[in-house]
This record gives structure tokens, C-alpha cells and sequence, in this order.
């Protein structure tokens, strides 16, 4: 066996990550009742540090260490980056939520933390062991995190629910793994991807593990027909806690099917391209339709992602650099701006009220226009309407799809965000054109209040000057 | 010598027999935990195999971290049922319908 | 003679597989499963994973399922009814399974994975301890991986704490806590509209 000097520099986030974490852990522990707030400005100050990490690391070398199972790249960068940078919006409004509820004290946030790290961890994977491992250590935390409502019947019937299917997809996932792990001799991507490239491989044994592995990543994602958890755990988990789900995970699962079917099974291009268009185009077409029954907020935002999920799927099935990068900007687009609608319900409601249905923003625009203005750029960026970042991030998509000659679905997805972009006009309509039901102004302190504008503001900036995110999104890929 | 084959096919039996007991389970939460450990189980079967007839570890490295996560798993598993039934009083699958799901 | 032990093996396991999935009584399923791992323990020996096995029975039949059983017995299920049968995706969802069954046999069948393509590996030699070589991977180059599963036992420690712990509630007077009191935390003015709705009653967590 060849000894080889581990580089321990490279994986200084996660490292820095897992002590602050039980730190975190500590405190919340030793300080019992008062813990929160310490553990959630801990937990901020990490989350903030480690984003500085990265950031300082971005221009030194990449490469691979820890005998092939820890990869720095510049991809792994800027999506670890943006997990750190989403979840200090998603925390900060976190602790609104719960401060103004009481409820939850510092685990939540040691669990959020743990949570990051296997996100990280997920994301510099290039090794079977490595992958799952960080996949697992995130579930884990988002299932305790659904439950910690102890009290709410419906918030543990999510996590019960969210937790089966979840330990389904991991089944799946790794029935996946250990077949082509069978094929090739190898549990290392990298290697996998080598042995697919030399060939004489029983290509039938390697698309047979290549259905489990689409079926376990269909299921993590939420994409149609593996999309019937989404709803129910969006609903009926506490809207910190949705928020949390529905953003920097997405970032996480984007990274792990780049890293299986991208850096592992490239090769099996034309195997998995087949299977991703099925579940994309269900995913748009069933997200959209349902999405438009809907009369509560979070139900419709979760039928929302899983039609927005399948317009990933699209970027990265196109198979060229061109859509991952598409599909890239597309996730950290959508990460951004669903940060901010579910901020949006989170500073509506109030102690024993959640802002979760759509009537209850009949006339926001009396009620307080700046923040009705906010969730206009925010629902129109998730429709698509230029000149809001949602626009050109599906723009992006489609340009990559016809590229490779993909025009029936491009025109599926075009017709499919016109259907999408009819609930979210029919938000701004009860916004703006209905007449309130109450009066009471919003009072939400001033700090949860820039927070949300800055956000809102992001994506119109992003929308307004696209082409910076953009080129740091292709140049990764070429 | 009982060939590689024997044991994928036992393995896929496994698995299939744990999907099944997953969907047409109805009665209670707990045997569905129970038929996830059983396709972890399958799996495991299957990573050893591979790694036996590849005179390969790296299999069984990973059957190790599996076990691992699945005790985790497990002990979630049943923190989240025992709180269910705190407040649902009940276990059945079926009974899980405040969520139209 | 191997063969015969393997078979036999592998329909005491596959029956008790069965048996977790169809029996109405959680008790009986958890032996049952209890019985599956032990044999299938008795298989990963076949293929000379002794580490592994022993695990396997330490960790899940002394371990897990103890678990299991515990929390059945805590449960106390028997005074729940119990809904009689299965779903009504019964038959769909035993024909669904037999096909990808048949699919699974076929492409794990002797044709790809058989002994002429894949003969069985060369013996070790003697004084060959499968623990040590798995050891000494787990401690060089699956280090990152080790230290990710202990993290992972973490989470689950204070997930299950987190989840499960109920503080007793104190029944004696703290004459502290009653000076501390003041007016605005017994009494708060509200102002309600007529219809506000009143949803998931929120709880304050103790």
C-alpha cells in the first residue's frame, strides 16, 4: 500500500464546519433553555467563516486528496460557496420564525449545522462512500429537523412520511451503487469512469444499476413519479424548516447527479439521457397543472419545485457543458429566489398564525407595498418574466436543448412555463387586486425586514446584470 | 462453487420482497421500518458479494459504513414514530392522512 | 455439501423475509427479522466477510432489533386496532414485484454474472485475517469516510434526544421564578379580528 500525504488544506471548510458544529452542539446543550440565540449567532458566525474559507481558497490549486474520496474543483467551490451564502439568508430567517413562536431551542441550529456540512460533504465527493455518507448525514438532519415540532401532529406525519421515503431512495441509490460497483470493480468515480471508457463492460448490468440510481436521485430531488413526499413534507413541516428543505438541498442534489452522471457515468450518456427526460418532462407537466389547484401557499411553492425541478433535469440530460452550466445557474437562481417567497410567509405570520395560504395576501398591496412590490419581483422571477434572474436561467436552459437538437422539449418547457407563470400572475392578481381581509399592518422588526428586501433585490439585481453569475457558470464547465 | 449469480439473484429476491412489503404494507409504521433494514440487508448481500469474486475490500468497507448508517438510521426512525404516536395515538399507515398527500 | 447449506440458507432467509412483510403481530416480525439477519450472517461467512457477519449479529440482532422490540413493547400496539389485510394495491403491488423480479433475475443471472464468466477468487492463504485487512483500509484510506459515520452517529444521538426527551414537569414551588414575574408575562392584550383563522395550534415547547 502506497502511503500518501493526506493535503488537509483543501478540506479546511468541512473541517472548520464539524468542530463549530459540536461546538454549537455544546452550547446548546450546557445552556439548556436559554441556548438559542447564542447557538444561532454561532452558527451564523461559522456559516459566515466558512464562506470566507472558500472564498479565499477559490484561486488556489484543486485536486483530490484523502486517498481519492475528497475532491477541491472549481465546481465544488462555487456551489459550496453559494450553500454557505443561502443558508445565512435561510437561518436569519429561521430565527424570526422561531423566536417569535418559542419554539425550538440551540439543536436546531446544531442540527441546521450538521446539516451544512454534509451538504459540503456532498459536494467535494468523488467516491461511492464519500457521496452517500454526506447524502445521509444531511437526511438525517432534515428529517430530525421536519419532526422537532413535536407537538403538531402534521409536522411529524411529514417527517414520518419524509423519513420512509427517504430511506427508500437510499436503498435505491445504493442497490444502484452496488451494481455498477459490480460492473466496473471500483467505487471511486473516477476509476468508474475510466473503466466505462476502456470498455468490454456488460453495458446491460450497467444501465440496470443506472435505473436504481435515477430512481434514488428522482426521489431525492422530488421529480414526478417519485415527487409524493414533496408536497406533505412541505406542508407539514414548520415553515423554517420548508425553507430550509427547499433551498440549499437542492444546490446538494444538484451536485451529487453531476457527480454520478456526470464525472462517473458520462459514458452512459445516452442510457441516462432517455430516463432524465421522462422524469423531467412528468415533472413539468404534473408540478405546473397541480401547482395550479392549489389554494395553499406552501403546497403550491412545493408542486412549484417540482415542476422547476424538472427544468434542471433538462439542463443537465442536454449532456454539453453548455447545460450544466445552464442547469447551475438555474439551481442557484432557484435556491435565491425560493429563499425569499418562503421568507415572505415567514415575516406574513405571526405567533399561532402562518401566512400559508394564498387568501390571506388578498391585498397586500394596500396592506404594505414595498413588501408586496418584493414578492412581485420574486414571483415573477419564478415565472420567468424578464427582467428578473428567472428568465434568463430558463432562457439559458433552452438555448442548451436546442443546441443539441432537443426542439419537441424545448417547446414542452416553453409551453409548460406559460402554464406556471398563471399561478404565480394569479398570486400577484390577489396581491395587488383583491381586497384585504384584515387590516393589521405588518410588523416585522427591521432587520428581517432589509434581509428580505436584499434578497428580493438580489435576484432582481442578478436579473438585471445576468452575465456575471453566468460566466463564472460556464467557465467552470469548460 | 456456488457462483456470483446465486447470490445477486438471492439479493435481488430480498429486495424486491422489502419494495414489496413497503407498498402493500398498511397496517403499521413499524414493519415498513423493518423492510427497510431488510433491503439495506439486500444490498449489503450484494456489496459483499462483488467484493468477494473482485478480491476487491473496498465492498465490504462500504457494507461497514452502511451498517453504520443504518443503526442511525433506525434510531431516527423510531424517534420519529414514537412521536407520532404521542400525538396520533396510532401507527397505522393508513391512518396517516392529515396531509392529503 | 456447500451447496446444499447455502440453499438451505437462503430459503430460511428468504422465507423469513417473507414472514417480516406478511404477519399481522410487530413482535413476530421483529424475530423474524432477527432470524433473517442471523442467516444472513451465516451467508457473508460463504463469502468469508467474518468481520462483517459478527457485526451484522452484534450490531443488529443485539443492537437494532432490540430496539425494535422496545419500542414495539413501549408502543403497546395491541390496544391500537389493527386494520385488518393489506391495501387495496395489493394485487397490483405483488404483480408489480414479480416482474421487476423476473427483470432482476434476468439481467443477475447466470448468463452475465455466472461462474464461467466469473470464477470464484483464489483461497487466501492461511493466517489471513479478514478484520485486519479491513482495519487497515478503514484506518488509512477510508479515514474521511470513518470520521464522516462518527458525525453521523452524533446526529442521530441528539436527533433521537432531541425527538424523544420529555422534561418532567416540577411540581414544587421556586420562589425565585415567583419574584421574577412580571406584570407583561401574565397578562397580554390582544387585538383580534372576528375571523382571523386559527391554524395548527402552535404550542409552546417546553
Amino acid at each position: 500500500m502506497i502511503f500518501q500525504v493526506i493535503n488537509m488544506s483543501f478540506a479546511l471548510p468541512e473541517i472548520f464546519m464539524m468542530v463549530m458544529a459540536c461546538i454549537v452542539l455544546l452550547v446548546s446543550a450546557f445552556m439548556g433553555k436559554d441556548s438559542s440565540s447564542v447557538s444561532y449567532w454561532l452558527s451564523q458566525f461559522t456559516l459566515l467563516i466558512t464562506a470566507f474559507i472558500i472564498y479565499l481558497s477559490i484561486s488556489g490549486t484543486g485536486g483530490i486528496t484523502f486517498y481519492g474520496s475528497y475532491i477541491k474543483d472549481p465546481l465544488s467551490d462555487i456551489l459550496k460557496l453559494s450553500i454557505c451564502i443561502i443558508n445565512i439568508f435561510v437561518l436569519s430567517y429561521s430565527w424570526y420564525y422561531l423566536k417569535v413562536r418559542n419554539l425550538f431551542n440551540g439543536e436546531y441550529y446544531a442540527l441546521a449545522t450538521f446539516a451544512t456540512l454534509g451538504m459540503l460533504i456532498m459536494v467535494s465527493s468523488t467516491h461511492f462512500i464519500t457521496l452517500y455518507l454526506g447524502l445521509e448525514l444531511l437526511s438525517l438532519c432534515l428529517y430530525a429537523m421536519v419532526a422537532m415540532k413535536r407537538k403538531s401532529a402534521m409536522a411529524t406525519e411529514a417527517a414520518m412520511k419524509y423519513f420512509i421515503l427517504g430511506a427508500l431512495a437510499s436503498g435505491m441509490l445504493l442497490y444502484g451503487m452496488s451494481i455498477i460497483y459490480g460492473a466496473t470493480g471500483s467505487l471511486s468515480l473516477a476509476s468508474i469512469s475510466t473503466a466505462i471508457q476502456i470498455g468490454h463492460l456488460d453495458n446491460t448490468v450497467l444501465s440496470f444499476g443506472l435505473v436504481f440510481l435515477t430512481i434514488g436521485i428522482g426521489f431525492k430531488f422530488g421529480a414526478v413519479p417519485f415527487h409524493m413526499w414533496l408536497p406533505d413534507v412541505y406542508h407539514g413541516a414548520p415553515t423554517a424548516v420548508t425553507l430550509f428543505i427547499s433551498t440549499a438541498p437542492k444546490i446538494a442534489a444538484f451536485s451529487m447527479i453531476m457527480r454520478l452522471f456526470v464525472d462517473g457515468l458520462e459514458n452512459l450518456h445516452q442510457y441516462w439521457q432517455g430516463m432524465l427526460i421522462v422524469l423531467s418532462v412528468l415533472s413539468m407537466i404534473i408540478g405546473n397543472v397541480v401547482a395550479i389547484a392549489q389554494t395553499n401557499l406552501k403546497r403550491m411553492l412545493a408542486y412549484s419545485t417540482i415542476s422547476h425541478v424538472g427544468f434542471l433535469l433538462l439542463g443537465v440530460l442536454s449532456g454539453t457543458n453548455e447545460g450544466y452550466a445552464a442547469s447551475m445557474f438555474y439551481v442557484l437562481i432557484y435556491a435565491l429566489t425560493t429563499s425569499g417567497s418562503f421568507g415572505m410567509i415567514i415575516l406574513m405570520g405571526r405567533n399561532g398564525f402562518e401566512a400559508d395560504n394564498i387568501s390571506d395576501y388578498k391585498g397586500m398591496n394596500e396592506r404594505n407595498p414595498w413588501f408586496a412590490f418584493m414578492m412581485l419581483i420574486l414571483m415573477f422571477s419564478m415565472a420567468g418574466i424578464p427582467p428578473m434572474a428567472g428568465f434568463y436561467t430558463k432562457l439559458m436552459v433552452i438555448k442548451s436543448l436546442i443546441s443539441v437538437d432537443l426542439i419537441l422539449l424545448a417547446i414542452i418547457a416553453v409551453l409548460m412555463s406559460v402554464v406556471g407563470a398563471f399561478y404565480y400572475l394569479r398570486m400577484i392578481k390577489v396581491m395587488y387586486f383583491e381586497n384585504p381581509i384584515e387590516q393589521i399592518k405588518l410588523q416585522a422588526p427591521i432587520d428581517i425586514r432589509i434581509l428580505f428586501s436584499s434578497n428580493a433585490l438580489l435576484v432582481l439585481l442578478i436579473g438585471i446584470f445576468p452575465s456575471s453569475l453566468m460566466t463564472i457558470c460556464i467557465t467552470i464547465f469548460s | 462453487m456456488i457462483a456470483l449469480s446465486d447470490y445477486l439473484i438471492l439479493g435481488a429476491l430480498l429486495f424486491s420482497l422489502s419494495i414489496a412489503g413497503v407498498f402493500i404494507n398498511r397496517k403499521n409504521i413499524i414493519i415498513l421500518l423493518m423492510c427497510i433494514e431488510l433491503m439495506l440487508l439486500a444490498v449489503n448481500l450484494n456489496f459483499i458479494a462483488f467484493s468477494y469474486f473482485a478480491n476487491d475490500m473496498a465492498g465490504q468497507v462500504f457494507v461497514f459504513f452502511i451498517l453504520t448508517v443504518a443503526a442511525a438510521e433506525a434510531a431516527i426512525g423510531l424517534a420519529i414514530l414514537v412521536v407520532l404516536f404521542r400525538n396520533l395515538n396510532t401507527i397505522s399507515v393508513a391512518e396517516l392522512n392529515t396531509l392529503k398527500g | 455439501m456447500q451447496h446444499l447449506i447455502f440453499y438451505s440458507f437462503a430459503s430460511i432467509l428468504l422465507f423469513t423475509s417473507m414472514m417480516v412483510i406478511i404477519v399481522r403481530n410487530p413482535v413476530r416480525a421483529a424475530l423474524c427479522l432477527v432470524l433473517s439477519f442471523f442467516t444472513s450472517a451465516a451467508i457473508w461467512l460463504f463469502l468469508e466477510a467474518e468481520f462483517l457477519a459478527i457485526t451484522l449479529v452484534l450490531v443488529y440482532v443485539g443492537a437494532v432489533m432490540v430496539l425494535f422490540l422496545f419500542v414495539v413493547m413501549m408502543l403497546d400496539i395491541a390496544e391500537t386496532p389493527l386494520q385488518e389485510g393489506f391495501t387495496r394495491y395489493f394485487h397490483v403491488g405483488i404483480f408489480v414485484a414479480f416482474v421487476i423480479t423476473i427483470e432482476m433475475i434476468a439481467v443477475l443471472g447466470a448468463s452475465h454474472f455466472g461462474l464461467g464468466i466469473l470464477p470464484s477468487p483464489i483461497e487466501h492463504p492461511e493466517g489471513y485475517s479478514n478484520t485486519k485487512a479491513l482495519g487497515r483500509l478503514l484506518y488509512t484510506i477510508y479515514v474521511y469516510p470513518f470520521e464522516i459515520s462518527a458525525v453521523i452517529l452524533t446526529v442521530a444521538i441528539v436527533a433521537a434526544i432531541t425527538l424523544t426527551l420529555r422534561k418532567k414537569k416540577r411540581k414544587t414551588q421556586d420562589p425565585a421564578d415567583q419574584i421574577k414575574v412580571c406584570r407583561e408575562d401574565r397578562i397580554r392584550i390582544v387585538k383580534m379580528s372576528v375571523a382571523s383563522p386559527q391554524k395548527d395550534n402552535e404550542e409552546v415547547e417546553s
